[in-house]
């Protein structure tokens, strides 16, 4: 407890160079990523820091969301949804199926992005392939294996698809350490401690923490693109019949989920920020009170709570390559115990949406949602706490309904049981039992 | 009161930022179960003697000195086991036959895995741990890293 107090009190005092009075520091579209939260408030409560936790969420999404130049990296001379729709920081990120290779071979930050396993008509090579079609990693390549959470299926019956990739800061961690490899790991002398973002300050510049993204993706009509972030992709499936060959098809796809964890200073069990696109699912009060849009990506409002029950995992069997006859119906349940979480959401995305509107009244970007930050309030510096590794998270509970479908259990929600980012990630590990720092990715390396 | 009471700093009891709550998630449950009189009579009792000794306050209301404790000491029994167990015992309940009584309820999840017993064990409940993989392999840190006060600070 006392370090907390010295790191917040420290942040306190920097706030006080603020000249913002009751309102959190406004959202900039800016390029810059922001090396931690930036804490302005001047009372040591939830309602309070709250708010500058979903600034510096928001913050870090335009950022990652920001156009990138031929290079693939951020060009701060564009902006953000200028034309609409635009490539991003983050999809020029290493895929973690690219750091990972088989027999633990070394990976390279500019490699090419490992290629689809079957021949498909139309590939340009640095194609995204995407796979995975549940949110925990061994379901990416393993068909054989269950899909633990469950597979998310749209309201057209196709499979919602995910990728998670990760910065330089994270790779560069990974490749020094060797972590990419499971020889590697059994020799690595632990802890495995990623490198803290942080502000600047004084003299110092400010510093990217690492960071691990998670995208959730729908198959989406063309027609449907002045809607969605999207991009041209490869979708890859598991063979329809066992002994049979991958099925991988080019589609469009729209971004429906994203997940951001940024490793910083001020919390050493990362930040953990999640967006949704604003048609995902309507919330267990606005199907209590019938105020449902007339469509949504992942529920249909004219069936029945018997007919279509909510959230309800998938039958199986589960064949990703085929169109399904069962659609999810999905419900954002309210797993927040304080009511600051919503409001804050709600208001820093009126803020956000604003600016972005400026840029472009067709900005697809204002489509996208933060449902909320989770960050510890007792975080220990840069290393947990020994009496509470987990450091106390607020919110206690948070869901991305494309990305923790099926962990939504409220009234009230349950530990190990209701989606916790953190509580869940302190339990990763590498290949040899040693804790991963928050991360399952290390568990790939062969 | 509860500071004194548990021997935990108050800031662990009731940090400034508490995502949890369950400082007012207790003392409303406790209200509602011993009614505001008696618990207006424990405060008030708390009151005239808070600038005490944690150890003397503690005493004091528990009347750990007492073989048969006053109803109000036997309140400050329930929250004492309120804040370590993260249950509701009735005021008095005793147990027979070798064994602790029975709680009234375990006030919730959250309760029953916040329980100071934990901590002052250096341990977990069963089915939920802070702790990463491995950590059996590892001492545990110092009770002071659990909040427990182990020197002179807390007690109001």
């Amino acid at each position: 407890m006392k370090k907390l107090i010295i790191l917040f009190a420290a942040l306190l005092v920097s706030a006080k160079a603020q000249t913002q009075a009751t309102a959190p520091p406004p959202i900039v579209l800016s390029p810059v990523i922001p090396g931690d939260v930036n804490i302005t408030a001047k009372t040591v409560s939830i309602d309070a820091f709250q708010p500058d936790f979903d600034v510096y969420s928001w913050n870090t999404f335009i950022a990652l969301n920001w156009p990138v130049g031929p290079d693939g990296k951020t060009d701060p001379r564009q902006q953000i949804g200028a034309r609409g729709d635009n490539d991003t920081v983050w999809e020029h990120y290493r895929d973690v199926r690219d750091v990972f290779l088989p027999n633990g071979k070394k990976p390279s930050w500019n490699g090419s992005p490992q290629e689809p396993p079957v021949p498909v008509k139309g590939f340009k090579k640095g194609m995204a392939v995407l796979s995975q079609v549940g949110k925990t990693p061994n379901v990416l390549t393993d068909a054989s294996q269950p899909f633990n959470t469950g597979p998310l299926i749209d309201q057209n019956g196709n499979y919602t698809r995910f990728q998670i990739l990760i910065n330089k800061t994270m790779f560069d961690y990974i490749l020094n350490n060797s972590l990419y490899s499971k020889a590697g790991q059994k020799v690595f002398t632990p802890p495995v401690n990623f490198t803290c973002g942080s502000l600047a300050s004084g003299s110092k510049p400010a510093v990217e923490g690492a960071i691990m993204v998670k995208a959730s993706w729908k198959v989406i009509d063309p027609s449907e693109q002045s809607q969605f972030h999207s991009e041209e992709v490869v979708v890859c499936s598991p063979p329809v019949k066992e002994g049979g060959k991958p099925v991988c098809e080019l589609k469009t796809m729209g971004l429906v989920g994203l997940h951001i964890a940024h490793k910083t200073k001020s919390a050493s069990q990362w930040l953990w920020s999640t967006f949704e696109h604003v048609d995902n699912a309507p919330t267990d009060a606005d199907v209590r009170s019938g105020n449902l849009k007339p469509k949504y990506n992942f529920y249909n409002p004219k069936c029945t709570a018997q007919a279509c029950p909510a959230n309800a995992i998938p039958p199986r069997p589960w064949v990703p390559a085929l169109v399904s006859s069962f659609h999810s119906q999905v419900v954002r349940n309210n797993m927040f115990n304080l009511p600051i979480y919503a409001a804050s959401a709600s208001a820093r995305n009126g803020d956000a949406w604003k600016l972005l509107l400026g840029v472009n009244p067709n900005s697809v970007w204002r489509n996208y949602e933060l449902i909320s930050t989770m960050w510890p309030t007792d975080p220990g510096n840069c290393a947990a706490v020994p009496g509470d590794p987990l450091g106390a998270p607020a919110p206690t509970f948070m869901a991305n309904t494309t990305l923790e479908t099926y962990l939504q259990k409220s009234n009230p929600p349950q530990p190990n049981v209701s989606s916790q980012c953190i509580e869940c990630h302190s339990n990763a590990t590498m290949t040899v039992p040693v804790p991963s720092d928050f991360t399952y990715i290390l568990q790939r390396a062969q | 009161m509860s500071a004194a009471l548990t021997g935990f700093l108050s800031s662990v009891l009731k940090p400034a930022l508490d995502p949890v709550g369950l400082a007012r998630t207790y003392y409303e449950f406790a209200l509602t179960q011993v009614g505001v009189s008696a618990m207006s009579a424990l405060m008030g009792a708390f009151r005239a003697i808070q600038t005490q000794p944690p150890q003397v306050i503690a005493d004091t209301l528990l009347e750990t000195s007492n073989s048969a404790p006053s109803d109000q000491a036997k309140i400050a029994q329930s929250i004492v086991a309120m804040w370590y167990l993260g249950a509701w015992y009735r005021p008095g309940q005793t147990g027979g036959g070798g064994f602790p009584p029975t709680p009234m309820q375990v006030i919730s999840s959250e309760a029953y895995t916040n329980g100071l017993v934990w901590k002052v064990m250096q341990s977990h409940p069963m089915g939920f741990s802070p702790f990463t993989f491995g950590y059996w392999s590892q001492q545990p840190g110092p009770l002071s890293s659990f909040g427990v006060n182990t020197g002179s600070g807390g007690g109001q």
